[in-house]
């Protein structure tokens, strides 16, 4: 039997559907269409999860495979990937993507180890190879600019997708599709996992990813006191403030300001970045950014390249005088 | 406790030099450190060790030029070390370095528990640990950032999206520890010192008994297609000249667009 179909992994969180979980089916519906296939995602909730199910279905499913039961309220890594296992030994799809959450990301490499599958991780784009049926994954790779575009020469295609770099899928009400019940068998619900307690963390304090103006700082500010000079410029604008990796590890701002993979991914309509280089690793975490203004003495980095307007200067001539521009501008007294 | 300890030699990221012709990592020049999220698996395995009487056993996958990692890994309290080295190796992605790991630990074990980092500097994959669990049928629990032992379970808080969980793990298991999560010991130079003459004990192919195609590339699923540097076409402007003209400029631009 050959394979079929583009399955996501849904997240329960024991509450309620990940919204990652709507990424990825915009994603696989994206790829299914391209294929002429349909989507199919694979549920593991407990019983509360009836609605969820239902709204996969709305958001771009035609077929949802749930696994329900009291116990799936905790995330199991062995009892998931179990039920999972079945679930791809089943459905036979011919692509596979988790979230790259911490369940996705603990899950995929114990599915794949199983079946002794491929997996690409943190993948942050998709191509087809129509010809083959071929997933080409893209994900940043080790250096700096650099993105590698990776197969797997196994099915199903296995990735795991980073959150927040595709768009949710929205509801459709007229859609239609099957809930299918996923039998299980007590003896295999067991687990050497049991969770005993749990303590939820708010949100980061500073949340990014909802600033329509992002100001950015990388090593070229040059000490943490010139990085100071960011957030008088971010007050003036009504902006937040970001930080590229190197910095936040200087210990110039804390890591909630962190833009990139490892940190936070932002959409703002105007982005100006003061001696950021534009490593990969930073600007996959510019999703949909309106303007991109740099400042760099480089004219050759790689953001000066990304830029729409490339502004080749010293930050520490330019900030100080653009904080006194727009103060100027805004009427602002200025107090020193 | 009998523990392994899973370290990756990574290279030393300003010492990786980019071929600009094939955009490739020219891997020989760069100069081999410790994974450095690995430190804190090893000191975890340690420290466990250490509460439970037990034995701690280093392992890496890597060349024979990474060697010396593992006499760094014994002056910080690994009991035992050896480098899994073989040309067949080569080209591994994470099924197949998983693979060999699970042979190692069928080899060298039996084992309680195996430690790893959260994630390598390099690979940047996360998924060595939880594939090598797969391999040996064991369960796994990921970001882990502390961790109790009482009778035959692990007491072990992991990081959620959420936030936290405790949870309990019947061993054999293997977990994978978060960065930041302990203070690594220094290397201890009387180890150190005591080790500076012998040999790192290797392990091939042959003596773990590996299939030989589920080695290096023949064993890997996945392939590198392609490599390139993303280029970004469109209109630009590019400012330069005296500093205030540019700012004068850009303050304008903004305007204009009604950013500002
Ligand atoms: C696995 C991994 C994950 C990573 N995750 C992230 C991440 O999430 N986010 C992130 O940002 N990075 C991340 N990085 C790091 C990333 O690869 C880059 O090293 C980093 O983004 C570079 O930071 P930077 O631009 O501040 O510093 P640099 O690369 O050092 O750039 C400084 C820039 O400032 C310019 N400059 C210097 N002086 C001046 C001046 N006086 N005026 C104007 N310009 C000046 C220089 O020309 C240069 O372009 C990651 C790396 C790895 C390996
Ligand atoms: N070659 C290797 N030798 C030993 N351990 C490894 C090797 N590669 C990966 N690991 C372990 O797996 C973890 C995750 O690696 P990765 O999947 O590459 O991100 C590392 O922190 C190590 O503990």
């Amino acid at each position: 039997m050959s394979y079929q179909g583009v399955a996501i992994f849904a997240e329960w969180t024991g509450k309620a559907l990940h919204p990652v979980s709507l990424e990825l089916l915009s994603e696989a519906r994206r790829l299914a269409e391209e294929l002429k296939t349909k989507v199919l995602a694979f549920f593991i909730s407990s019983p509360e999860g009836k609605e969820a199910a239902q709204a996969l279905i709305k958001h771009g499913a035609d077929e949802v495979v749930w696994a329900f039961h009291d116990k799936f309220s905790s995330f199991l890594d062995d009892l998931f990937t179990r039920i999972l296992v079945k679930m791809v030994e089943a459905e036979r799809p011919e692509i596979l993507l988790f979230p790259a959450t911490a369940r996705g990301q603990a899950l995929a490499p114990r599915v794949a180890g199983f079946l002794r599958l491929g997996l690409t991780a943190h993948c942050v784009a998709f191509e087809i190879d129509p010809e083959e049926r071929r997933l080409i994954q893209i994900r940043p790779s080790f250096g700096e600019n650099i993105m590698a575009k990776i197969i797997s020469l196994t099915k199903p295609q296995m990735a795991t997708v980073r959150p927040g770099v595709f768009p949710r899928a929205k509801a459709e009400p007229a859609r239609h599709g099957e809930v299918k019940p996923f039998p299980l068998e007590e003896e295999e619900l067991k687990s050497a996992i049991t969770v005993m307690a749990r303590k939820e963390r708010p949100r980061p304090k500073i949340d990014l990813s909802q600033a329509k103006i992002l100001v950015a700082g990388g090593r070229g500010l040059g000490s943490k006191e010139f990085f100071e000079k960011l957030f008088e410029l971010a007050d003036l604008l009504g902006a937040a403030v970001g930080a590229t990796r190197p910095v936040c590890h200087l210990g110039w701002v804390s890591e909630e300001h962190m833009i990139g993979v490892s940190g936070q991914t932002v959409s703002p309509r105007l982005y100006l970045g003061f001696g950021i280089s534009g490593a990969i690793h930073h600007l996959v975490g510019l999703r949909h950014p309106g303007l991109i203004v740099a400042v760099n003495t480089d004219p050759e980095a790689p953001l000066m390249k990304r830029a729409e307007i490339a502004v080749e200067g010293d930050v520490r001539q330019i900030l100080p005088l653009l904080i006194q521009r727009i103060k100027a501008l805004k009427g602002v007294e200025n107090a020193s | 406790m009998h523990i392994m300890a899973c370290l990756k030699p990574v290279p030393e990221p300003d010492t990786v030099k980019v071929d600009l012709e094939t955009h490739t990592l020219k891997r020989e020049s760069a100069k081999l450190i410790l994974n450095p999220a690995d430190r804190f698996a090893l000191e975890a395995a340690v420290r466990l060790k250490e509460n439970t009487q037990g034995k701690v056993t280093a392992v890496m996958m890597g060349p024979p030029n990474a060697a010396p990692l593992l006499k760094e890994a014994f002056a910080c309290g690994a009991d035992e070390v050896f480098l899994l080295s073989d040309r067949a190796f080569a080209g591994a992605d994470t099924l197949a370095t998983s693979y060999v790991l699970a042979k190692a630990a069928e080899r060298l074990g039996p084992f309680d528990l195996i430690v790893c980092g959260k994630v390598s500097l390099d690979g940047e994959t996360a998924q060595v640990g939880p594939e090598l669990a797969a391999w040996l049928g064991w369960p796994s629990v990921i970001w882990v950032k502390e961790i109790t032992y009482k009778d035959g379970q692990l007491v072990l808080t992991r990081l959620t999206d959420e936030g936290e969980e405790v949870v309990s793990l019947t061993l054999p298991g293997v977990i994978t520890i978060e960065p930041e999560s302990n203070e690594p010991r220094p290397p201890s130079l009387k180890r150190l010192l005591s080790w500076a003459e012998k040999e790192v004990p290797t392990l091939t192919a042959e003596d773990l008994a590996a299939e030989p195609e589920r080695l290096g590339l023949s064993g890997s699923p996945t392939r590198v297609l392609d490599v390139f540097t993303p280029t970004y076409e469109g209109k630009k402007e590019y400012l330069s000249g005296p500093p205030e003209e540019v700012v004068e400029q850009l303050v304008k631009i903004l305007k204009e667009r009604g950013l500002i």
